[in-house]
């Protein structure tokens, strides 16, 4: 059982609350490949027993909808998205997350509120606003961080959907080429993400060696997380893979 | 490479493939785009009239026949510069392989049979990146008709060129239509050296001739491991069951 402990004021109807399960974050800039690893996790997770729900920027009932069409009309100031992705998160939280959590569930999640500070920050707002703002948010379990460089980014960015509005920036920075505007704003988020690894303790993974890698050092830290809900026998033995090994050394 | 208008070179490569409706051009660039995937490249593919952002427009101006030679034109032009913006010269710039399903000389061969003026098109685009390859799959009116016609119903309003009044059968009218718009291209091909390859030629023959055109321009171009968790799958025992239902979200 893990005592809520939140990053501020908290959340008025969940305060001194225990939960059972478990909140890991994995986070990493656009196109680092969250997404596969989270989907490669949950599965690897289940595998070995535990019930896994997991979550992701603007797939709130609420607010979801509505973010995507404010972001195809480019009429978000930077404060009115700001606190659209607080609402989001917030009614994930309530509805989804912390619901899961008391149930006993692992709980990933695609991003959190570092990726709303980052942007925030880098778009030039009060960096001390933006943190009382997301005071609401549960501290997390563990927070995993995919580190890497725009190098590695492009490839993956060019051959899936193009480049968005959004993530290259274009909405402040001032170019009107979408390279040199992706290359400056991921550059930003980057510098942006290293301070708040400090900050709020990251854990990083080198994400710019192999996906089978990236995913061998998720499971080690993982099972660190999860190992402790469990009893060691219960752990699938059979069938030794290399993100097994780390089930069973941390068990 | 690729060239900026003013000549400039770009590191990434451009291939387009320009023909009339019935050509055969989307199936060959289709087996180019999987040949260049399967051996490493980082490939982004653009499609004409495929941006989100001028659907519900373009919709709206079809469906209530509102658009006329010229705001026909310019939606395209709003299509393709948004595309042009946002996926085809930002790869150019990093280096990747572009290909794109037809491209300007579309709006130049189809706008010009419509009764635009062709210098005015011309100025429309000239914001448009020049290509390595431009192929031009060339196709007997006939040919081409008899591939698009069969097995078709009913061909649409603007697809028919019914809005030029060229005769009030639909079939009748797109053969009018189909017949200016070859003449066009025609002339584009020689006034811009299109590559020509003859799509009366069997697909497998065409595929061959494609893939040695454009062999020698793909050194040096930027590389990508297609699905790079197939080796995480394989070697973990896991079946990838929620790969396939990606958000891609942000």
């Amino acid at each position: 059982m893990t005592q809520v402990q939140f990053y501020g004021h908290g959340l008025p109807a969940f305060q001194h609350m225990d939960f059972s399960g478990k909140l890991i974050v994995l986070e990493g800039p656009d196109g680092v490949g969250r997404s596969t690893q989270i989907a490669l996790l949950r599965e690897w997770l289940e595998a070995n027993g535990y019930a896994v729900s997991s979550s992701g920027l603007r797939r709130s009932m609420l607010a979801g909808k509505g973010i995507d069409e404010a972001k195809r009309g480019h009429t978000l100031g930077d404060l009115t998205m700001t606190l659209f992705y607080a609402a989001d998160f917030a009614d994930r939280l309530e509805r989804d997350i912390i619901p899961a959590l008391r149930a006993g569930f692992v709980v990933l999640t695609d991003r959190y509120i570092y990726s709303l500070i980052a942007r925030a920050e880098v778009r030039g707002l009060d960096k001390e606003w933006v943190r009382r703002c997301m005071g609401f948010a549960l501290v997390p379990d563990a927070i995993f961080y995919l580190r890497t460089d725009v190098e590695h980014l492009m490839p993956r960015v060019l051959t899936s959907r193009g480049f968005d509005y959004w993530e290259s920036g274009m909405d402040f920075l001032g170019y009107s080429d979408y390279y040199t505007s992706f290359t400056v704003y991921q550059n930003k988020m980057l510098a942006a993400f290293d301070r708040l690894g400090d900050e709020f303790g990251f854990y990083n993974i080198d994400a710019t060696q192999s996906i089978h890698k990236v995913f061998v050092e998720l499971c080690a830290g993982v099972a660190n997380i999860v190992g402790e809900m469990k009893k060691p026998d219960e752990l699938r033995s059979q069938g030794q893979t290399a993100s097994d090994e780390y089930m069973n050394i941390n068990a | 490479m690729a060239k900026l208008p003013d000549g400039t070179a770009l590191p990434g490569r451009l291939f387009i493939v320009e023909g009339i409706d019935g050509s055969g051009k989307s199936t060959q660039l289709d087996l180019l785009h999987k040949w260049l995937v399967a051996s490493g490249y980082a490939v982004a593919f653009s499609e004409w009239n495929s941006s989100p952002l001028v659907q519900a427009t373009t919709k709206r101006g079809k469906k209530k026949k509102l658009l006329t030679p010229t705001t026909f034109s310019l939606i395209h032009a709003v299509d393709f510069a948004n595309r042009h913006q946002q996926q085809i010269l930002p790869a150019l710039r990093a280096g990747a392989i572009v290909l794109a399903d037809r491209y300007v000389y579309t709006a130049f061969a189809r706008d010009a049979a419509r009764g635009v003026d062709r210098d005015w098109v011309r100025d429309v685009y000239s914001f448009a990146c020049i290509p390595t390859v431009a192929l031009y799959f060339k196709v007997p009116l006939d040919e081409s008709l008899r591939r698009i016609i069969t097995g078709r119903p009913n061909l649409k309003y603007y697809e028919a060129g019914l809005d030029m009044g060229l005769s009030d059968d639909a079939f009748e009218s797109y053969r009018i239509f189909q017949g200016r718009i070859l003449r066009e291209y025609d002339a584009i091909s020689d006034e811009y050296g299109l590559t020509l390859v003859d799509a009366s030629l069997p697909l497998v023959t065409q595929q061959q001739m494609v893939r040695e055109i454009i062999e020698p321009h793909l050194v040096g171009a930027m590389r990508a491991e297609p699905n790079p968790w197939r080796q995480v799958i394989a070697e973990e025992h896991l079946s990838g069951r929620y790969l396939d239902h990606l958000a891609g979200g942000t």
